[in-house]
């Protein structure tokens, strides 16, 4: 098997090493009694967590803590956390501040963190630090080609012996492989290989800077779920949701397939001849997510899984197709989610409080965009991110906007599932601005019904003299009026009706009195109607189009007159019956024949004001 | 200070019901707006009776085409 190449660059790393630990540093007050590493290279992305234990030998108090790494590492470092505990393992542990620092008189070649302590570290005190660090593109394929049935082999490369700034008392390496083969690693006195775990150490009292290469080279068939670009739009509406959607460029960041790929193969055994490639993705969503959606520009993509419960949903998305080293696919992954779970109030102002990353599991994400779109009418915009990133602010138009949508975009490149933070996008918002939309549509709805009233009333004839619009001219009159005297009539028949009770109390009740006052008020009525009427009667008769209905009208005027009389008759009858106390059955007999006469008037001055209407 | 937590000022459950209920509403307005229109002849239309139908029509109609969008997953 052939050296693999970047072995040479860390040889000459190494001599660079050398000559720097000779140079002697002022830093030689801490020491590092015990330091245990543990470098997991079960996926693509490394983490290694590095336990300290330090006490400080010299006479001063020692308040900040060195970390070195070599550039090469240094540069593909994403992601560094440094938690503190004093004297106890089991006490409560503080997260450190971390810095990139410069100190003086260090080789060029490496990259100096320093953690700043929560209180001076005294003499002869010990501390426990604890160090999180991820690094990405540090496993290399090796071959750097495969074809569809090998296997993937990768290469990590890193240090034996723990580089510090500070002397090490004692120390281990213990690197988790995924299982499988491994193909070969470096040989150090104390090196053991067992199971999928390879150790190195313990190693004894080690200077300064001390630095041994170390490479394994391995199987690695875990999905190198590379994102080239996620866009993450984050929208909210009060009206109580919050969209999610991301869209994704991924694809396989491993050794790159050679040759030609068989649908054939793959589909019949797909664990070996495939074994290098994923089929699907797992993202896993916040509870309570709803309408969730997966496509891709040519739209829907059926296979994908869902599972939920109270604390989380889980989402399977497959691609269209497996995913090869070096393939790649773009899809787009949509939810919905409760407004409440997301969105506070707090002094007045509203946040957002939701997490920054992907909810993909290990995936790799090159640039991460975040947008987060506000809603229409948000002021004083106040971001709050727990790490570095590129902020700048857009505006976004999307349904029932004026104004548009204040947008915050956050940018951050090399995003690992450890950037799955919390972040905190501060806003004010009125609850006013939430009537906007509506309004729209109202206003909408209303400018419609204006313009119906406003066609119907204008004119669009052209010629104004012609004789067919003169004659529509007369013909709106005419059913002007009549529409008036049909509304004299009806209120006549109410009259009518009014005097016809009048008796049916008197009837029940006895009461003549009132009966009177009722027909009073109905003559009065009558008179008033007929007032009415004249003018309309005569202005009808003298307009020329009025020849068809002008019959009718007028036998409806005189059918009327004669209910009406008919009517006051009748009610004289029987109010002058009982003011005589005549027995209900002679009442009954007087009044039998002007009963039927007035029904029958009644039913044909009601066809004849249809008939009219239906003109 | 404590955060708290923001909803909506309807609760969602709500919205398909309203949305039935504003458009079934709002269209029996419109309706009864377009009938007198077209039987009211040109000279006694009352202007007043027209607008005032118009306004309620058209609240409802809006507030309920609203309805209509946030039930169907289009939050505005």
């Amino acid at each position: 098997m052939a050296t693999p190449p970047p072995l040479r660059r860390v040889a000459a790393l190494l001599l660079l090493l050398v000559a720097a630990a000779s140079t002697p540093t002022a830093r030689a007050d801490l020491v590092v009694t015990r330091a245990d590493r543990k470098v997991d290279l079960t996926s693509h992305i490394v983490r290694v967590l590095t336990s300290l234990k330090v006490e400080n030998s010299g006479p001063e108090a020692v308040s900040q803590f060195l970390l070195a790494f070599p550039n090469v590492q240094a540069k593909n470092l994403a992601a560094i956390r440094a938690f503190g505990t004093e004297e106890k393992v089991k006490g409560p542990s503080m997260v450190l501040p971390i810095e990139v620092v410069q100190p003086s008189g260090v080789p060029p070649e490496l990259t100096f963190f320093s953690a700043s302590l929560s209180k001076p570290l005294e003499k002869g005190k010990t501390l426990h630090l604890d160090v999180l660090t991820v690094f990405t593109h540090s496993v290399q394929p090796f071959p750097e080609e495969i074809t569809q049935a090998e296997s993937q082999l990768v290469v990590y490369q890193d240090s034996a012996q723990y580089l510090s700034p500070y002397p090490v008392k004692v120390q281990t390496l213990s690197i988790r492989l995924p299982g499988g083969r491994v193909e070969s690693y470096t040989k150090y006195p104390n090196t053991k290989l067992a199971e999928s775990e390879l150790k190195y150490g313990p190693y004894e009292d080690l200077p300064p800077f001390s630095y041994s290469p170390m490479v394994v080279h391995y199987e690695n068939n875990n999905p190198f779920a590379v994102a080239k670009e996620v866009i993450r739009e984050i929208e909210i509406s009060h009206w109580g949701n919050v969209q999610i959607t991301e869209h994704y460029n991924i694809a396989h960041g491993g050794a790159k397939l050679k040759g030609e790929f068989s649908r054939i193969d793959y589909q019949s055994r797909p664990y070996i001849r495939g074994v290098s490639s994923f089929r699907h993705l797992i993202a896993r969503l916040p509870p309570r997510a709803h309408s969730i959606y997966y496509r891709d520009e040519i739209g829907n993509i059926s296979t994908s899984h869902l599972w939920s419960d109270s604390k989380k949903t889980q989402l399977e998305v497959e691609p269209r197709f497996p995913l090869f080293g070096g393939w790649q696919t773009t899809f787009t992954i949509g939810y919905g989610l409760p407004l409440q779970d997301f969105v506070f109030n707090s002094d007045g102002k509203r946040f957002l409080n939701i997490t920054f990353g992907s909810p993909v599991e290990e995936i790799l994400i090159e640039k991460l965009i975040v947008k987060v779109v506000l809603p229409e009418g948000s002021k004083d915009i106040d971001i709050s991110v727990p790490f570095p990133t590129k902020q700048e602010q857009e505006v976004k138009y999307s349904h029932l906007d004026i104004s548009g949508r204040p947008v915050v975009v956050l940018e951050k490149l090399d995003v690992i599932p450890e950037h799955n933070l919390y972040f905190q996008v501060y806003y004010r918002f009125n609850n006013i601005s939430l009537l906007r939309e509506p309004m729209m549509l109202i206003t909408g709805f209303f400018l419609l019904f204006m313009a119906c009233i406003v066609y119907m009333r204008t004119d669009m004839s052209i010629s104004k003299n012609s004789p067919s619009y003169l004659a529509k001219v007369q013909w709106d009159e005419v059913q002007s009026i009549i529409q008036q005297i049909q509304a004299i009539f009806n209120q006549c028949l109410a009259a009518h009706d009014k005097l016809e009770t009048s008796l049916h109390e008197l009837s029940r009740s006895g009461d003549v009195k009132s009966c009177k006052v009722a027909r009073k008020t109905a003559d009065a009525q009558f008179k008033e109607l007929a007032k009415e009427l004249k003018p309309l009667l005569t202005s009808l008769q003298s307009s020329s189009q009025s020849y068809q209905i002008w019959p009718k009208v007028e036998e409806l005027v005189a059918k009327e007159r004669e209910l009406q009389d008919k009517l006051m008759t009748r009610h004289s009858t029987v109010v002058d019956s009982f003011e005589k106390k005549l027995r209900g059955q002679d009442v009954e007999n007087r009044i039998a024949a002007q009963q039927q006469k007035v029904a029958a008037l009644r039913q044909e001055v009601e066809s004849l004001l249809e008939y009219i209407s239906e003109i | 200070m404590a955060a708290k937590a923001i909803s909506s000022p309807v609760p969602v459950d709500w919205y398909p019901t309203l949305a039935v209920v504003m458009v079934a509403v709002g269209l029996m307005f419109t309706a009864s707006f377009f009938i007198y229109e077209a039987t009211s002849s040109r000279r006694n239309r009352s202007l007043a009776k027209e607008i005032a139908t118009a306004t309620i029509a058209s609240v409802f109609l809006g507030f309920g085409s609203l309805f209509v969008l946030l039930a169907s997953g289009v939050y505005v």
